[in-house]
């Protein structure tokens, strides 16, 4: 068989025996599930997409998907983990870390030792990334000292290193951002207790804040002024990943809607036998079809090395909608038991929202791919 | 060590429909899964070697697409797959299977163990096992939950119908597992691309390579003769009493007693 059905066989297997019966403890606790974190670690999970000489599987950007959508299908916040760890987290230090840079940071986090962080947001850079970013990286004798704030930072309370873009030269705009390597217990690095938020329990984010914070002129990761073109070199790659986050989510909940709708049976027979509820399961399994096909042509584009950023986007954009759609129709076919903390179906709703914003909201998006068709 | 585990590839469902006018059992359409008892033989091989080294073959005998379940074997672990795929075994009931794996097994030649599972979800016979080590002359123990190892000796427990057994005997020697005596690990993702690579190894064999004789292989070989297939009725139906434990459990006394089950 091709590798891809053997590693979704795998990693679904995976998911139904280890992570579907962890997920609402994993939900309910909210707090990093470290025991998760190692066992992926111990699966090769984090190292899918890096050359077997550090142990990884060189495997391309549709495998790299197909374990993302399965892990998504059983937790959103564990899924959100792990493509942080193979993709974000690492893939900085992998490119243009030090050789120091990758035993220390790298390989233990590939493997599942280390947890990593990207840290782009900041108060006032949301969307706006490239004009609003006031983190500054001043450059002196024998490094640079950072100053600002960052916030969102997925993992951000419990990540041993995070790779940060920050403005050395406020006059250069955009050729002035750049990436930089700060680990965890600097002198002038500070992070915030965990945000309280609706969905992801399980991965934490937090701010962090830099004061007089010292790092060596080796930390700075990539050639000066090309911190964003590294950054958009793998941005397909992240609208890539979040789509098929995304299809993994609408297929649970596509999956528990239909065995509900067999299940639960009012006026003498399955709500399934209705045609209301038809037209949701129809509609639902339309979407999700169509996902597959968007999501899997794209990373075909990618892994042949073919320009994509139109079809990323459609991607990213298309799918998370059609996650949150499925969730929501899953909310009306469950019931007041969509209601119930006893049923993941809330969860899944609830994890929805985190597909929104990164990678491009969805209105941003938008905009992209009409300027991408001419206008 | 060379430990040897035989693997079958199944139909992914407990479910399995008959054809009613031909009597065969329908797979069109049913995705296939390594059966669920050979994950743990083949762990319980992957444990030996990774205690005390070794060398572990894996055997399925089936179709061309047999070669999925060589290649999840080899993504666990197993450092070779055999697919023994040949027009000539095809219809094989277990002794015809049993002496077609059998031959094999005399072609590899060198081996201390051979661990299968206790039995195939599709056929769920339990035969093949025991068949082989009948036609390779070697010591046999089933329905294994435990197994120690020292020097060329095998210690094996084997669970009986109220308790369990110890016994000792010689290798080489061939054990069927049950599925409490572990749990199969997973496959590590880079094994699982690089099992599905062309470089993977697994050997192709057919009935020639084996020496296998065509009077004891597939249809031919079997002495088994299906007269009919079909899916049993439940004719008795089980009742759910409701209520609480204490009227449920007077509503079952009085029914045993009605019966005259059980005494007043
Ligand atoms: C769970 C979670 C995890 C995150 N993890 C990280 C992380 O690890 N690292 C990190 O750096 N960031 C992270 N983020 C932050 C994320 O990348 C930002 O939320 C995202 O970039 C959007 O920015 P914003 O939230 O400030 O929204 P804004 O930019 O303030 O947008 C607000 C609204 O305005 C719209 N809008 C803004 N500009 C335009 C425009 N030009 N045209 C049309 N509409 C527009 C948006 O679509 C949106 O509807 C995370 C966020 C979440 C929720």
């Amino acid at each position: 068989m091709k590798p891809e059905e053997l590693l979704r066989k795998t990693i679904s297997r995976f998911v139904d025996n280890e992570l579907i019966p962890a997920a609402r403890e994993i939900d309910e606790k909210d707090e990093f599930p470290y025991d998760m974190f190692r066992k992926l670690g111990a699966l090769g999970a984090y190292s899918i997409r890096y050359p077997k000489e550090y142990g990884g599987a060189n495997a391309n950007n549709t495998m790299f998907c197909i374990m993302c959508e399965e892990l998504a299908r059983g937790s959103m916040a564990v899924a959100a983990f792990t493509a942080m760890q193979c993709l974000m987290g690492t893939n900085f230090i992998f490119r243009y870390g030090t050789d120091e840079h990758k035993k220390k940071f790298f390989i233990p986090a590939i493997k599942g030792e280390k947890v990593v962080a990207f840290a782009l947001t900041e108060p006032e850079a949301g969307t706006d990334l490239f004009g609003g970013v006031r983190t500054i990286a001043q450059k002196v004798g024998d490094g640079y000292i950072l100053n600002g704030m960052k916030t969102w930072i997925t993992n951000a309370p419990y990540a041993d290193c995070f790779t940060v873009l920050c403005q050395t030269d406020k006059a250069k705009g955009v050729k002035g951002l750049n990436f930089f390597l700060v680990e965890k217990g600097m002198p002038g690095l500070s992070i915030s207790p965990k945000f309280s938020k609706l969905g992801t329990h399980g991965t934490d984010i937090s701010e962090i804040a830099f004061e007089n914070c010292h790092i060596p002129l080796e930390n700075q990761l990539g050639a000066d002024g090309r911190g964003i073109s590294n950054l958009t070199a793998i941005l397909a790659e992240i609208r890539t990943m979040t789509a098929a986050l995304s299809l993994g989510l609408a297929r649970a909940a596509f999956d528990a809607s239909v065995q509900y709708a067999k299940e639960r049976v009012q006026f003498g027979k399955p709500i399934g036998k209705f045609q209301a509820i038809q037209l949701k399961i129809g509609t639902m399994a339309t979407e999700i079809e169509a996902s597959k096909h968007l999501l899997y042509h794209t990373t075909k584009l990618l892994d042949e090395g073919k320009q994509c950023m139109k079809e990323a986007s459609m991607a990213k954009y298309f799918i998370s909608e059609v996650a949150c759609r499925a969730a929501d129709e899953a909310t009306r076919i469950f019931g007041a038991y969509a209601y119930s903390m006893e049923y993941p179906v809330q969860r899944f709703y609830r994890d929805t929202r985190f597909l929104l914003y990164g990678g491009g909201t969805s209105e941003i998006l938008q905009t992209i791919i009409a300027k991408e068709v001419g206008l | 060590m060379n430990i040897i585990v035989l693997i079958k590839q199944v139909p992914d469902t407990t479910d399995v429909k008959i054809n009613p006018k031909t009597g065969n059992l329908i797979r069109e359409g049913i995705p296939t899964i390594m059966n669920p008892y050979d994950m743990h033989a083949l762990e319980e091989a992957l444990r030996i070697k990774d205690k005390s080294g070794g060398k572990v073959t894996a055997i399925t005998m089936g179709p061309p697409q047999a070669i999925d379940v060589m290649q999840e074997a080899l993504a666990v672990g197993a450092d070779t797959g055999i697919l023994l795929t040949d027009e000539a075994f095809a219809g094989a009931d277990t002794l015809a299977t049993a002496y077609t794996l059998g031959r094999c097994i005399e072609k590899i030649g060198k081996y201390d163990l051979i661990i299968c599972g206790l039995q195939a979800i599709d056929g769920d016979t339990a035969q093949v096992g025991p068949q082989v080590a009948e036609y390779l002359d070697i010591a046999q123990i089933t329905y294994v939950r435990k197994i120690h190892i020292s020097e060329k000796k095998l210690i094996a427990e084997r669970i009986i119908e109220d308790g369990y057994e110890i016994i000792e005997c010689n290798l080489p020697a061939l054990i069927t597992v049950i599925k409490e005596i572990n749990k199969p690990r997973y496959p590590k993702i880079n094994k699982v691309i690089d099992a599905c690579s062309e470089a993977a190894d697994i050997i192709i064999w057919n009935a020639g390579d084996i020496d296998a004789a065509e009077d004891k292989t597939g249809l031919t070989g079997s002495p088994t003769q299906v007269k009919q297939i079909f899916t049993p009725e439940h004719k008795r139906k089980g009742e759910m009493l409701t209520g609480t434990p204490d009227s449920i459990a007077k509503q079952l006394l009085d029914r045993l007693r009605g019966k005259k089950l059980i005494r007043n």
